[in-house]
Parts: C-alpha cells; sequence; structure tokens
C-alpha cells in the first residue's frame, strides 16, 4: 500500500477539435503542486475545465502539451489503465463505479487488486472478505452482511459509497472526486459527503474534489481552486480559505468573470 | 422416442462449448462476436486436415482449438484497430464489423487449410474410436453421451474456476463496466482479447468434436452458428435461471440441450431441415424482443 502522492501539473494545455472550427481551448495552461495528503476542492462555472483537469490526470486522452507527476512518476505518456494504479476515482453517475451485474465481494475484490498485475489467484479470498466486512460496516448501511448481493440491487446512495470505498480501499496515493454527490438527493449527498471527508482524513489521501457546491468547497479541504475559461483564477489555502464564504466567493467569481466577459467584448471591438 | 432424446443430448452435449463460447462473447463480454460462424468450421476443418494428415485426433483437436482461439485474438485485435480511439461500450459497430471481417477471411482460410471444401473422415480414427478402443467398449449412443457429458463437466469447471480468478473477474467487469475496470488499473484491451480467444477456442472445440462425430468436416457447417449459440444462451437463461455465474454456465449447458431437443421434435414433426435455421432466427427474434415488448406494454 502507498503512501499519499504528491500532485505535480507543469503548462497542462488541452485543446479540442484543433484546427477546426470547433477549437475549444479546454485548458490553457494549468500549474499546479499539490504537496502529499492535501485535500483540494475545485470549484468553477460549466465549461471552466474542471472535470478536463482530473481527465487530464487520470489520462482519458492525451494532452496538447504539458505534464503531469504523481509523486515520482511522471505519467504524461502512460495510457490511462497504467496510471490508473496510483489513483482512485469516483464520478458523477454513481452506476459508474461498479459493475452492476457482479456482487458487491466480487466488485471489491476487483479494488483491492488493483495494486498489482490480477492473475490466476482467487478473487475473492476469506482474507478479503475479513477486509470487505471491516470497510463496509464503516458505511453504516449494513452492505457487510450483503457480500453476494448483486450491486445493480443496491440503491444509488449505496452504489456511490461503494465506489468511493473501491477507489480508496486499496490506498491509491491519490483520489480524484467529479461532482461525486451532485447526483444524490441532499439527505444522501451529506452522508456521501461526510464518508468522504472522514475516508480521505483517515487514510490520509491526496485528493481532488470537483464541486459546484460552493458551501461544499468551502467546507471540506486545505485549499480551494477556481477555474474559469481553462485557468486557475483563485488559489487559496489554510486561514485565508478559513475566512472564505459563499457570498465571497460568488463576488470573487463575478470579478474574474466579470473580467472575462469584459477581455471578451474588448477583443470583439 | 428415446431415439430423439438420446441423440439430442448427444448433440447437446457437442455444441455446448459452442454455446458456452457465444455466452462467453454475448453475455460477459457483451460482445456480440460473428467469427463464431467461421471459427466452429475452422475446429472442425484443422482437426480434420490433421487427422487425415495421420496425426494423432488428440493432438488434431488441440490444434483445432488452438486455431480457434488464434481466430478470437484476431477479432479482438481487428476491433482495437477499428474502434478509433473512441472508448464507448456501448458502440456495436466496431464489434460486428470485427467479427464480421475475421469470419469472412476464415472462409478462404478454411477452405485452404482443408484443400476442398469437405473432408471425410470414414474410415479412419477420430478421438471417440481412440478412446473407445482404449477403454474396450464401444462408443457409441450412451456411452457416447457419458463421455461428452464428463467432457462437459470438466469444461465447465475450468472455465468456473477461471471466471472466479482474479483475472476472470477483470474479464467479467470488462463486459460490465468497462470505464470502472479501466479506472481500476485493468487493461480492457488485453482482457477482451483473452476473452474472445476462449469463447472462440470453445467453439472451435465443438466443430472438432462434431467432425469427428458426423464422420466429416464441411466448410459451410458453421452458417447459422452464432444464432443457434443464441437460441442455447437465453433458452438456458429462461429455463434455468441466471442465479450466479457458476449456475448460469449450467443453464447455458442445459439451453443447448433443450435446443437440439426442439430441433429432434421439429424434424419429426415434419419440418424440412431446411427450414430450421428460419425457426431458430425466429425463435431468437420473439425471446430477445419480449422484454422491450413487455416494458411497452406496462408503459401503456
Amino acid at each position: 500500500m502507498s503512501a499519499p502522492a504528491s500532485l505535480s501539473l507543469r503548462a497542462l494545455r488541452k485543446v479540442f477539435f484543433a484546427g477546426t472550427a470547433n477549437e475549444v481551448v479546454a485548458l490553457g495552461g494549468i500549474d499546479l503542486e499539490v504537496p502529499a495528503g492535501q485535500f483540494v476542492t475545485i470549484i468553477g462555472s460549466n465549461g471552466a475545465g474542471k472535470s478536463t483537469v482530473l481527465n487530464a490526470i487520470a489520462g482519458t486522452f492525451p494532452l496538447t502539451s504539458g505534464a503531469v507527476s504523481i509523486g515520482e512518476h511522471d505519467v504524461t505518456g502512460q495510457p490511462e489503465y497504467m496510471r490508473s494504479r496510483l489513483m482512485g476515482r469516483v464520478f458523477q453517475d454513481p452506476r459508474a463505479g461498479t459493475a452492476p451485474s457482479m456482487t458487491i465481494e466480487e466488485n471489491l475484490a476487483l479494488s483491492l487488486m488493483r495494486s498489482h498485475r490480477s492473475g490466476l489467484r482467487r478473487g475473492v479470498t476469506n482474507k478479503r472478505r475479513e477486509v470487505m466486512r471491516t470497510d463496509l460496516a464503516r458505511l453504516g448501511m449494513g452492505l457487510e452482511g450483503r457480500l453476494k448481493a448483486q450491486v445493480n440491487k443496491l440503491s444509488g446512495g449505496q452504489r456511490q459509497a461503494m465506489s468511493l470505498l473501491m477507489a480508496t480501499i486499496a490506498d491509491p496515493g491519490l483520489l480524484l472526486l467529479d461532482e461525486h454527490t451532485a447526483a444524490l438527493d441532499p439527505k444522501v449527498a451529506a452522508t456521501i459527503m461526510g464518508l468522504t471527508g472522514t475516508l480521505v482524513a483517515e487514510r490520509g489521501l491526496t485528493a481532488l474534489m470537483v464541486t459546484h457546491n460552493m458551501d461544499l468547497a468551502i467546507r471540506y479541504g486545505d485549499r480551494l481552486i477556481m477555474m474559469h475559461g481553462g485557468r486557475v483564477v483563485l488559489d487559496v489555502a489554510g486561514a485565508e480559505k478559513e475566512t472564505l464564504t459563499v457570498k465571497g466567493l460568488i463576488e470573487k467569481f463575478h470579478e474574474v468573470a466579470g473580467e472575462a466577459l469584459a477581455v471578451d467584448r474588448m477583443l470583439l471591438d | 422416442m428415446e431415439f430423439i432424446f438420446s441423440n439430442a443430448l448427444e448433440q447437446g452435449l457437442l455444441y455446448c462449448f459452442m454455446v458456452l463460447g457465444v455466452f462467453i462473447t454475448f453475455r460477459v463480454l457483451d460482445f456480440p462476436d460473428l467469427t463464431v460462424d467461421g471459427s466452429l468450421p475452422l475446429g472442425a476443418g484443422v482437426t480434420a486436415a490433421m487427422i487425415v494428415a495421420g496425426h494423432s485426433p488428440f493432438a488434431a483437436t488441440a490444434a483445432g482449438v488452438a486455431a480457434g482461439v488464434l481466430a478470437g485474438c484476431t477479432t479482438g485485435v481487428l476491433h482495437l484497430l477499428l474502434k478509433s480511439g473512441g472508448s464507448d461500450a456501448t458502440n456495436y459497430g466496431p464489434k460486428l464489423l470485427a467479427g464480421i471481417l475475421t469470419m469472412t477471411a476464415l472462409y478462404t482460410i478454411n477452405l485452404r487449410v482443408m484443400g476442398r471444401s469437405n473432408i471425410p473422415l470414414l474410415g479412419v480414427d477420430g478421438v471417440y474410436e481412440k478412446l473407445a478402443a482404449a477403454l474396450g467398449i464401444s462408443m457409441i449412443n450412451w456411452n457416447l453421451i457419458l463421455a461428452l457429458a464428463a467432457l462437459t463437466i470438466v469444461v465447465k469447471y475450468i472455465l468456473d474456476w477461471f471466471l472466479h480468478t482474479e483475472f476472470g473477474l477483470c474479464l467479467l467487469a470488462t463486459g460490465d463496466n468497462e470505464q470502472m475496470i479501466r479506472a481500476m488499473g485493468t487493461n480492457t484491451n488485453l482482457t477482451r482479447i483473452v476473452g474472445l480467444g476462449i469463447a472462440n477456442g470453445l467453439v472451435a472445440l465443438s466443430g472438432a468434436l462434431v467432425a469427428q462425430q458426423q464422420g466429416f468436416a464441411d466448410v459451410g457447417m458453421g452458417i447459422g452458428t452464432i444464432v443457434a449459440g443464441l437460441a442455447g444462451v437465453i433458452m438456458g437463461e429462461v429455463i434455468f435461471g441466471v442465479r450466479n455465474i457458476s449456475w448460469v454456465l449450467f443453464s447455458v449447458i442445459g439451453g443447448s440441450i433443450v435446443y437440439r431437443l426442439l430441433i429432434a421434435v421439429s424434424l419429426r414433426l415434419g419440418i424440412a431441415p431446411t427450414d430450421l435455421k428460419l425457426l431458430t432466427a425466429a425463435l431468437v427474434v420473439v425471446a430477445l424482443s419480449i422484454p422491450t415488448i413487455r416494458s411497452k406494454v406496462v408503459r401503456g
């Protein structure tokens, strides 16, 4: 099992549909150093590039330019599945993080064996079941008694709790959360968010959480980043973050967004 | 009547490896693989050609299976080339095309391997004759059925074991939620290729066993394999249930037998053998469309 990893993004650029009329600069040069164990929340409007940053780290698409390092590994040229061993990911759609027609124990076994190449050893062993029961019990959803239940029989909240557990159970160095509570009803979202805070703190994970919810972004994490138009426009940590309010953030947002609009107009003129 | 039943049982067991192969592609990998129409005669052709050339029928059968594995892997690699970077798991176009291409290419390869369109195996010993000689019994009727049943159980348990290994779980997850298992660090391109290889190896095993049982390999014997396989899979799932993977492997084998029983009864009722493919296709259409129709009706 690995210790939390630092994350380093250097001059990340991603241009979609380059050279066509639909060209979009999704990431316009992102520099970000995240020390090991830091919990960063990322906010911004639609199209700001929040999810694109996470996908760039995960390797979902090749970068236009720039470099990504996790710990001492430069993963820039690595395919998605290879660098996946270094990070856990949870997506917005609760169905995305689990295999629906497989059982709870089979899903968790998949996440427990992520740290090594899968071989011809038995996937679900009694030793792994022990680990699963202990970890499932901490979700407080009674799933530890339903190891052989198919995941598609679970509720959205239960599936997202499973996804979160699966992303963290093998102690990856890095956790990427892409609006992972946005599709849940408020009460369940609060439960999952609480669980996220506990897991990240307990396992000392380096975490990046994208959210639309400014309140969540302020309450959780050690550092807050606001993105706009593919750039980081605000980066606060420590004592300064403690004093942030939703109202203050919104003002800040309008300040930057308004500026961007003004620049656009100037360009048009 | 007993003859019809034992005959159907024999056919069902001969073809159950093919149905297991179709189950692995269609259900486990979510990959409707048309390669099977070519890998069945490939298994038969390679085996027959080698037996006629004087090789041991066991080695010949193993070579037939290996050829099937290779054919399946080829489809996997073609799919990789055709899917053009996109990783949308529900995009069936490249999957279907990869299978069609391999199937078509296999027609030529099968003719090359066999040297002609039909290889008779009369007067030469296949695995059944060798086994009969070794055991000192005749390999007909119930003895043959018992031998096939024993092989079926062995293959079933190997598959069952394999699908519960770490790699096997990754294979299951590749068809169930590819995005998720890739995020867990699995190379899903590799698991898919391996899965297609295993599936087509099983299909080729049926081809090899059928050829030796009926006494010839024919280049046209694979036509409609995918549909017959689907019929077996669906009937097995509907009749025997899908409780878990170990159970469903038995269900699918049962489905293969029930399907051959249905065919035997149809023939007995006077339906022309040439009409069976249309009937089978209709059966698959009905079975696959029931959920769609039911949901429409319920929605009103």
